[in-house]
């Protein structure tokens, strides 16, 4: 609140000035020194975005809001959450899209709901040009029961947007609603989450906006005003934070809360069509993968195509490479030694705790992390292909990716315990650090 | 997430089966939203998604119909297209003798061919499936991407260049450098496959890239590493097409094989990698 205005600051009233002033001004500077400079807020009357509501107003505004910070300001936030407001469009520039939000929504945003391609059935065409594709309604905006909420929220928001008078002719369009028009149309990219609470705050401030132009001093404040700027103060930090902080948090809770979902609820069963609507999901383990084998030897006579039936021999039944066989090849195939061992049992179980974790224990005190990996945007297929019957069959579509790493805590105190013995180049060095052979 | 105090909340058994291995990939495409589908107007016209594949070289291609509906597709182009994709399938030697009595007289492009690239996997794959409270895995032997091919368009800029002036057309044509990982056709096609008088001259464009790219230089011939992606490729273009049957998510076949993926056993398996294993190789690996 000091009186100086720093010099940067000044120059800024009168002319936009972009970088310093904007970014550096939303965070760090709180004065308002402002007062004087009361006349200028009469420019700045943040309104909803590029909607054809008050159209003179649109565009000084979008060039004014970098002055504003500073003159806003009874104080503090708000005038950082003015110009926020004011400019919706300029920010959400930087910070929209469908990879803004990182890896995790775009993933999850992009992911699709119906793990198999179960399709609506075909519909005739009609008129073309607004005619619906089939696959549109099921694969269009790929919405997540939890993401169908907020979009619906936002498209209520857009509705009620009140649009200008079309030309003849002229179709008026929402961009969002463009993917659902024709098979063949483009693809919408989804906007900003935080488009919906951007403009709420627009308003806000807006009303703070034209209760300022009365008045001058910094001091003077009058009880509607206050008001409104309480209104907008709390907006404006709402808005802040919902830029700050809502990225990273939310973020973060997502993927949390999604992997814990993904695994706990076991019993959704969605049978609408007949499909089971179970998700595939796609885990990406360290090469190599534990070997098992069968304990009991195979005298089940179902088991199928056992080559050793010698029960002691260690080398039946294996589904991936064997460290002793094999040196660990890079290559991905898995069944390359034995095509004729099957194994079908239970190796293990995953454990899902409260803060989130989700782990994998397999035998032999091998614990591994899951964790949610880069959701890939594009379409994948798990296929079966069996050249025998000259057939390629789609299990379904990869719901979710997740990695699994070995939970490094685990080894550790497994090899404080028993690694020191073995030969396998654990050896102590003097100062009582395990030397990791890494050259093998 | 170091406390051991952390609240268990669910434990699922985890099952492993490799009843359907190692022939269960995970396919790639170049799709945001939509799935793999026919477009309702090609589905009613009766096309379909065909799939074929070369099982020595690993090459699977899709052939996906498009929308033909006349607001969203230029038939004229696409008439020229398909002579080009015509003609182009001939050098290649990639007709399937479904194409040739199909297309009949006026060959026309209808569909997206899609091609795979393998890509090397990174660990161990699995596809995991939550059913009954019991996470079901099964290991995923290759997964590949796939990309729609464009090479007609070579043969359509080639018509082009050759009434224009038959001079630099290999050079022009070959838009990135060649990339000794890369086997894209087209190129090494044209060296081959053009007319006697196209050849000489081709060779002497070959060694003058070389040149550029610092490898060897033979003069009047290819350098190994050409001829090594000559021979794969050649390889590749002799093997035969095999048609696959494709069936889509709903349908019966797919229905049996993704049951197959489940684990259908109880019992434990035993596992033979101790923990020390385990840490060994994953350092190693």
């Amino acid at each position: 609140m000091a009186d100086g205005n720093t010099p940067a600051s000044q120059p800024s009233n009168e002319s936009p000035d972009p970088s310093p002033s904007k970014a550096i001004g939303s965070l760090a500077k709180k004065q308002s020194d402002v007062t004087r400079l009361g006349t200028q807020k009469l420019k700045f009357v943040p309104t909803l975005p590029a909607r054809r509501k008050s159209g003179g107003e649109v565009k000084p505004e979008e060039h004014v809001p970098k002055p504003t910070p500073t003159e806003q300001g009874r104080g503090r936030g708000r005038g950082r959450g003015g110009a926020r407001g004011g400019a919706p469009p300029s920010v959400e520039m930087t910070a929209s899209g469908p990879f803004a939000m990182g890896p995790a929504l775009a993933g999850s945003s992009t992911r699709r709901s119906a793990p198999r391609s179960n399709f609506t059935p075909i519909v005739p065409l009609g008129p073309s040009a607004s005619s619906l594709g089939s696959g549109l309604t099921s694969s269009a905006p790929p919405t997540l029961k939890r993401e169908t909420d907020k979009d619906a929220q936002r498209v209520k928001v857009e509705d009620e947007e009140a649009y200008s008078e079309p030309d003849e002719g002229v179709e008026i369009v929402d961009m969002d609603n463009v993917r659902q028009m024709d098979w063949m149309a483009p693809e919408s990219l989804r906007k900003d989450k935080d488009d919906a609470k951007r403009r709420k705050k627009g308003a806000k401030v807006k009303k703070e906006g034209k209760a300022n132009l009365d008045k001058k001093g910094k001091g003077v404040a009058q009880p509607d005003a206050m008001d409104v700027e309480e209104e907008a103060e709390t907006a404006a930090a709402e808005v802040d934070l919902a830029n700050a902080v809502d990225l990273s948090e939310s973020e973060d809770e997502e993927e949390l809360e999604d992997i814990i979902e993904d695994f706990a609820l076991e019993s959704e069963q969605l049978e609408e069509s007949g499909v089971p609507q179970e998700r595939l999901y796609f885990f990406q383990f360290p090469e190599p993968f534990p070997t098992f084998q069968s304990k009991q030897p195979p005298p089940d006579a179902v088991s199928i195509d056992v080559d050793m039936p010698d029960p002691s021999d260690p080398k039946g039944k294996r589904v991936s490479f064997a460290e002793d066989t094999k040196p660990p090849a890079p290559a991905p195939a898995k069944e390359q030694e034995a095509p004729n061992t099957t194994l079908d049992g239970q190796i293990g179980q995953l454990e899902i705790y409260a803060s989130g974790a989700v782990r994998m224990r397999l035998g032999n005190g091998i614990l591994l992390d899951v964790a949610a990996a880069t959701q890939p945007s594009f379409l994948q297929h798990a296929v079966h292909l069996d050249m025998a019957a000259k057939r390629l069959c789609v299990l379904g579509e990869i719901n979710k990716r997740f990695v699994v790493t070995p939970n490094v805590d685990a080894l550790l105190e497994d090899l404080a315990s028993i690694g020191i013995h073995t030969q396998d180049a654990l050896q102590i060095d003097e100062e009582g650090l395990i030397k990791m052979d890494t050259d093998s | 997430m170091n406390a051991e105090d952390d609240r268990l909340l669910t434990v699922l058994p985890i099952h492993l089966s490799n009843a359907l291995a190692p022939n269960v990939h995970i396919h790639q495409f170049p799709l945001l939203t939509r799935p793999l589908q026919t477009p309702p107007s090609a589905q009613a016209a009766g096309k379909r998604i065909v799939f074929r594949v070369k099982p020595k070289v690993r090459r699977l291609e899709v052939h996906v119909p498009v929308d033909t509906r006349p607001e969203v597709w230029n038939s004229e182009r696409a008439r020229d297209l398909g002579i080009a994709r015509v003609e182009d399938d001939k050098e290649k030697n990639q007709e399937s003798q479904k194409t040739k009595s199909r297309e009949g007289e006026e060959p026309r492009l209808s569909e997206i061919r899609m091609q795979s690239e393998q890509v090397p996997q990174q660990g161990a794959y699995m596809l995991g499936v939550v059913r009954d409270g019991r996470l079901h895995l099964h290991p995923v032997s290759e997964t590949y991407q796939l990309r729609p091919t464009l090479t007609y368009m070579d043969v359509l800029s080639r018509k082009s260049k050759r009434r224009t002036g038959a001079g630099d057309d290999s050079d022009s044509d070959d838009g990135p450098p060649p990339d000794p990982d890369d086997e894209a056709p087209p190129p090494a096609v044209k060296k081959e496959k053009k007319q006697p008088t196209g050849e000489a001259r081709e060779v002497q464009v070959a060694a003058r890239r070389l040149d550029r790219e610092g490898g060897q230089a033979i003069q009047g011939g290819l350098s190994a590493v050409r001829r090594d992606m000559l021979m794969t490729m050649r390889a590749e273009e002799e093997e035969a097409w095999e048609d696959l049957e494709y069936c889509d998510g709903e349908t019966e076949e797919s229905g049996v094989a993704y049951e197959a993926v489940f684990s259908k056993r109880q019992e434990p398996l035993e596992c033979k990698t101790t923990v020390a294993d385990f840490l060994k190789n994953t350092s190693n690996s």
